[in-house]
């Protein structure tokens, strides 16, 4: 396991063809961080059909990091809230 | 013009044993296909690609495997009549019939004008809410066996596996086999009771011999393992400590026991997938289902489902193709996955009120309280919010379903989802549909 991409500024070795999911798994990053309703971004069907691990790559557009593929040298972050958050109707 | 690969006679989307088998059947019969798969590899969940060298470490049922080889061999003889299109996500449908893939590797959103489609986009697992169900930590079943397969590693740390069903009995036992045997596997119901009480149940679960060599290799392994097998048992609430979980479970004597565990695995049954898929009797484009989205009956019967699929679209078109039935195999599965399901069957617990309902906005089932004037699943939708989230209620509707049982009002999970597709059912960048133009 040679090759990293950057998490937060942490470097996440991962294996060449697996997804970016199970590398921060392995790497212990289960949380990754504040996402929308108050919980918390995170792996959990690994099929992409909860939208749960949503990721940023270099900046763009989000995807699910469970279907993925890692690369050597991206950063990625958690993606930003969906616009639902912003227009979130308070009952 | 599109490129003639965008022009194929048939569109399958999803690359799983059901979507390749009528992928493959499809070329067989002198069509040509392009299929559409989300990963950068074949497989889907049941054969999640191993991204080591060689055979996989992890224990495989060696009957799906044979099955798979095959399907395999026939992608790679199939020649020019069959386009992979991988790590592409079905998006939507246009309304003149333009089926939209979102190309992860180009960028950009490519719109495809088949003859006619099979959509093979697999199942998706049922989890009961539970406190805390919504931690980092917490995965399906079904999730932390794709990451075992496709790392060919067991995950880090302490392990609890529950819920219901045979697929935790599988995760279990390969969890086992890899050397990293979970603290315990906790199922809700009773199997070996109801077997007893209804012996009909028991005697259909075992008829088929392969399923029943499955079963068998995983108990012996959890009992080699000394793998403690908890029936009647469940998790009630789900804490984050400084490190790891710490999760409270019942017994059917209403004794409490505690694990503090890294990883807790859930599942309580598999569901079809059909969350906004393109009708099958809708007028216009044909549309077949096949495998576990159209009905869950395992991999076994995907492949033969998948084939069927095929020739349901050869008629359609015109095509020759032999004759051929498939209610053998596709029977026998239903009567399998019928007596599991009555040998597993346990009631849903009530979910607290303080219990994340929507996984997605963090919806709690305390909300249902505010929503008691909503008498239809369109006002629980548009005014609770439940279902709206980005995952559009794969994972809560059933739960939504079961709280508006109890205010009294009844409707069918599917029904929470309205009767229009929501499309995009992925995120997509603005960027990549900027970059799809229709001609």
């Amino acid at each position: 396991m040679n090759s990293t991409f950057n998490w937060l500024g942490t470097a996440v070795p991962f294996q060449r063809g697996e997804s970016l999911a199970v590398a921060l798994r392995r790497a212990e990053v289960d949380d990754l961080g504040s996402a929308s309703g108050g919980l918390r971004g995170r792996y959990f069907c690994g099929i992409g059909a909860c939208q749960a691990c949503l990721v940023s790559v270099n900046g763009a557009a989000p995807v699910e990091a469970c279907l993925t593929p890692a690369r050597a040298g991206v950063q990625v972050t958690l993606a930003a809230p969906p616009a639902c958050e912003v227009h979130r109707v308070v009952a | 013009m599109l490129s003639p690969d965008l022009q194929p006679d048939v569109l399958v989307v999803g690359g799983g044993p059901a979507g390749v088998a009528a992928a493959v059947e499809l070329v067989g019969m002198g069509l040509s296909v392009l299929l559409a798969e989300q990963r950068d590899r074949l497989g889907g969940a049941i054969h999640r690609a191993y991204i080591g060298v060689g055979p996989s470490p992890i224990k495989r049922n060696a009957h799906h495997q044979r099955d798979w080889q095959a399907l395999l061999d026939r992608v790679s003889q199939a020649g020019d009549r069959l386009t992979l299109q991988l790590q592409s996500v079905f998006l939507g449908v246009e309304g003149d019939g333009c089926y939209l893939l979102d190309d992860r590797v180009a960028g950009r959103v490519r719109p495809v004008r088949p003859r006619a489609v099979v959509m093979a986009v697999g199942g998706v697992e049922r989890v009961l809410p539970i406190p805390g169900w919504e931690l980092p930590g917490v995965t399906t079943v079904g999730g932390l066996q794709v990451q075992l397969k496709e790392t060919g590693e067991a995950p880090r740390g302490p392990i609890l596996v529950a819920g219901s069903g045979p697929l935790p009995l599988a995760l279990a036992a390969q969890l086992a086999a890899a050397g990293k045997p979970p603290l315990a596997l906790l199922e809700r119901g009773t199997p070996f009771g109801t077997a007893l009480a209804q012996p009909g149940a028991a005697f259909n679960s075992l008829r088929s011999w392969p399923p029943l060599a499955e079963a068998l290799g995983y108990a012996r392994q959890l009992l080699r393992s000394g793998v403690p097998y908890r029936t009647g048992c469940r998790v009630t609430a789900i804490e984050a400590m400084a490190l790891g979980l710490r999760v409270t479970t019942v017994n059917g004597r209403g004794q409490t026991q505690v694990y503090e565990v890294a990883q807790l695995a859930l599942h309580d049954g598999l569901d079809a997938n059909q969350t906004g898929l393109p009708r099958q009797d809708a007028p216009g484009l044909p549309v077949v289902w096949a495998g576990d989205c159209r009905e869950v009956l395992g991999a076994a019967a995907a492949v033969q489902d998948g084939r069927q699929a095929a020739r349901k679209v050869a008629k359609v078109l015109g095509q020759p193709c032999p004759d051929a039935s498939f209610n053998g195999p596709l029977h026998s599965a239903r009567r399998l996955q019928a007596a599991l399901r009555t040998l597993y069957h346990a009631p849903a617990p009530v979910p607290p009120p303080e219990t994340v309902v929507c996984r997605c906005e963090g919806l709690r089932a305390s909300g249902f309280a505010a929503l008691q004037g909503a008498a239809s699943p369109h006002e629980i939708r548009v005014v609770g919010r439940f279902a709206m989230g980005a995952c559009q209620g794969r994972f809560c509707a059933r739960a939504a379903q079961a709280l508006a049982a109890q205010a009294g009002v009844a409707f069918e999970p599917q029904d929470l989802h309205g009767s229009v597709p929501r499309w995009p059912l992925r995120p997509v960048s603005v960027a990549a549909l900027a970059a799809y133009s229709p001609e």
